[in-house]
């Protein structure tokens, strides 16, 4: 019976039916797995569907209900998105987000990386700020109305955008030949590599007060931007440093025979080849710094997670906590898991044939 | 490259001049920011240096697996927070190894079930930030503990707004002298262990010593129970209208901590052990059916010890990442390292020296655990003749 089971295993994929109690192992499997979703399910559909308050999104429907209370969400989603952002120029960080997030998307496909790449950068920051702040032809919005998505998803694009560069750099100065570039490049990653981003912005907060002037010292935001460039930068710099260790030799002795000098040599030989073996540990770090950027609440910053919590505050509600940060949660993941299909999507389509 | 040479620049003396300039430049930045920081700090009436970590803390700590009062030192206070942050650290660790283990195994198996329902835990954990994991556990939690008396969940177990009471025992010996008597058995264990593979590679047959030093340890474990039978007692949780004497509690903080720690780690584990199952070649599963091995035997037997070899790398990385994951726990306040640091550095305003202190630590820990699991490394690599 077993060995049958395995041949038929190993011939090809067997049947549904066999896959679920084809074997004791199996079997036991399934019922232990199907016992626990009869015994979880239930409740968890009573309290999330059944015993939930959706319509009209007034306090009134959730106090009537046992379960969830959705009424929260509805009633207070633009809140959370945009924090106390004035309620008639919503559209504004509406738009941000979507631009930012197109950026991001764009600029992880090779394709797109050429000299105007830089400037799709540029433009696209500067339309975000004017958006965000106002001005010229918009009414103006102080930064410290300025709270939840697009707070966090510029946090993320401008540390990444900073902090890729400066990776490369980093990454080139931690492989050269002389010794006390290596040595200091090393040291800066390592570093920053070893301690959790929590302390880095931590860090950053207490000690740039005591290093700047009052006049000059950066607001908790930029704080917060500093200490996330860092850390993105070392990160960014070890994955680059990936790439360059997969290229042959031949290739840099290549370029020499060319009379190539160094930079030359790294722009248009090693770091375009390098950058192409890399993509896909590069949108784990997008994905990374996406969900990093929630720990900016611990610096008192208005990112979602603060401007969550700010909803809740309101005491006509009865404080739904576990809905709202379960909301928070489905706009990240929609973020993270949406961009990893997009990259998974994209490295399958650009897989450079090796050799 | 060689463009740029002349007589004088020859490229030694260029690459010289670089180094020396890049090395001024990052000692003239770090003197400049110690300099003004100090400065910053003395027109504010703080003297730099170490005195302090002498001084009373004055700051309570919510919950300490090491014992801890406002009057003891900064010093002390620290060594408690970096004890419940190994605490943390290590327990979720240890969960989520086993877990991800099993899960990671679940989802390379046949049954649509299993893979299906691991798939969709690997996903929801490598796409959710982890400090809306234990913000959501912890006001979840705080939902369903019942606000007035304590409840008897199960027999002796109860749950209160103080967290979950479970039986314990009230033991003799101290616990320190249990967890060091323990810890010296597992080590013997290992050492014969490791002893008689040298025999069996040496010899080509196994030598029975790991049997008498079980038998040897089991019998002096069974004679210390018996002789101190009559001072172990189960020590059972009693509810006392909202409160809960006797026992040990888990506080909600914990527990959620714990959980969500180990929910977030577990998805990445999996992951790792995913991919190293799948780097063992088809043929090594073939190889142990056509001897005769079941399917668990060869998994465990022959796919295993192979997968080791591909995962230790990545693992490292994890445990690393779930010490600096540890710090996330100040969002439910529970006190790690961190945040006795941030009370203290807000208390005394020493900035300089509790950055440095927090920077050496965590550098301190990293380190020690890449060099624990370097070696690990070492004994799981092919052993080449």
């Amino acid at each position: 019976m077993m060995a049958r089971a395995r041949i038929v295993t190993m011939a090809g994929t067997p049947s549904l039916a066999r896959r679920l109690v084809g074997s004791p192992g199996n079997a036991l499997i399934t019922l232990l797995l199907a016992a626990s979703m009869v015994v979880i399910l239930p409740p968890l559909v009573r309290w999330a569907i059944t015993d939930a308050a959706l319509f009209p999104a007034v306090p009134e429907s959730c106090r009537a209900v046992s379960g969830a209370c959705w009424s929260f969400i509805v009633a207070k989603h633009s809140q959370i998105l945009f924090g106390i952002y004035p309620d008639a120029q919503r559209w504004r960080p509406l738009v941000v987000c979507v631009i930012l997030l197109g950026l991001l998307v764009f600029s992880v496909r090779p394709r797109a990386w050429q000299p105007r790449l830089a400037i799709a950068w540029f433009a696209a920051l500067g339309l975000s700020w004017w958006l965000m702040a106002g001005g010229a032809g918009l009414v103006p919005v102080g930064s410290d109305l300025w709270g939840g998505l697009p707070v966090t998803l510029i946090l993320t694009v401008v540390a990444i955008g900073l902090g890729f560069p400066t990776g490369v750099l980093l990454a080139l100065a931690r492989r050269s030949t002389l010794p006390v570039i290596r040595l200091l490049a090393t040291l800066f990653i390592e570093t920053t590599r070893a301690l959790p981003l929590l302390s880095i912005l931590f860090i950053a907060s207490i000690m740039l007060p005591l290093l700047l002037p009052e006049e000059i010292l950066p607001d908790k935001f930029f704080r917060a931007l500093i200490a996330l460039y860092l850390f993105a930068s070392a990160y960014l710099a070890e994955v680059v440093r990936g790439g360059l260790q997969a290229i042959p030799r031949g290739q840099y002795e290549a370029g020499e025979a060319l009379g190539l000098p160094y930079w030359q040599l790294h722009l248009k030989i090693i770091l375009p080849q390098a950058i192409v073996v890399v993509i896909p540990a590069l949108t784990n770090t997008v994905i990374v710094m996406i969900k990093n950027t929630s720990l900016v609440l611990v610096v008192g910053l208005f990112d979602l997670i603060s401007s969550g919590k700010a909803a809740l505050a309101d005491p006509a509600w009865s404080s739904p906590s576990i809905e709202t940060y379960l909301f928070i949660t489905l706009i990240y993941f929609l973020l993270c898991f949406g961009f990893s299909r997009f990259a998974d999507r994209l490295e399958r389509r650009t897989k450079v044939p090796t050799k | 490259m060689e463009r740029a040479s002349s007589v004088f620049w020859t490229r030694r003396r260029r690459d010289l001049a670089y180094q020396t300039l890049s090395l001024l430049a990052v000692f003239g930045f770090a003197t400049l920011i110690v300099a003004t920081a100090s400065n910053n700090l003395a027109e504010r009436g703080i003297e730099a240096g170490t005195e302090f970590l002498g001084d009373r803390a004055g700051f309570s700590l919510s919950e300490t697996s090491l014992p801890y009062s406002p009057d003891d030192s900064n010093l002390w206070a620290i060594l408690v927070g970096i004890g419940n942050t190994l605490v943390v650290a290590g327990l979720v660790s240890l969960y989520s190894t086993i877990l991800g283990l099993f899960l990671g195994i679940a989802r390379i198996s046949d049954n649509p079930l299993a893979a299906g329902l691991s798939k969709a835990w690997v996903e929801v954990a490598r796409n959710s930030p982890p400090i809306l994991i234990l913000l959501f556990l912890y006001s979840a939690i705080g939902k369903v503990l019942p606000i007035v008396d304590a409840v008897t969940l199960m027999p002796h177990i109860l749950v209160s707004q103080r967290g979950f009471a479970l039986p314990w025992f009230s033991h003799p010996g101290s616990a320190l002298s249990m967890a060091l008597g323990a810890a010296a058995a597992i080590a013997l264990l290992l050492w014969t262990n490791r002893a008689v593979t040298r025999a069996q590679q040496r010899t080509g047959r196994r030598p029975p010593w790991l049997k008498f030093v079980s038998l040897a340890l089991g019998s002096i474990f069974l004679s210390l129970v018996l002789f101190t039978w009559q001072d172990i007692k189960a020590d059972l949780p009693v509810a006392n209208g909202p409160d809960i004497s006797g026992g040990i509690v888990v506080s909600p903080e914990f527990f959620s901590l714990i959980v969500g720690l180990t929910f977030y780690t577990t998805g990445f584990v999996a992951e790792i052990i995913r991919t190293g199952l799948l780097s063992v070649p088809r043929g090594q599963w073939e190889a142990g059916y056509s001897i005769g091995l079941s399917r668990w035997r060869t998994l465990r037997l022959v796919v295993i010890p192979q997968m080791l070899r591909v995962i230790i790398p990545p693992m490292t990385s994890q445990y690393i990442n779930i010490v600096k994951n540890s710090t996330l726990v100040i969002a439910i306040g529970y006190a790690d390292f961190m945040v006795v640091m941030g009370t203290m550095i807000n208390k005394t305003s020493h900035a300089i020296e509790g950055t440095l202190i927090i920077i050496a630590t965590y550098l301190l820990i990293n380190l020690s655990l890449s060099a624990l699991m370097s070696r690990v490394n070492r004994l799981v690599q092919v052993a080449e003749r």
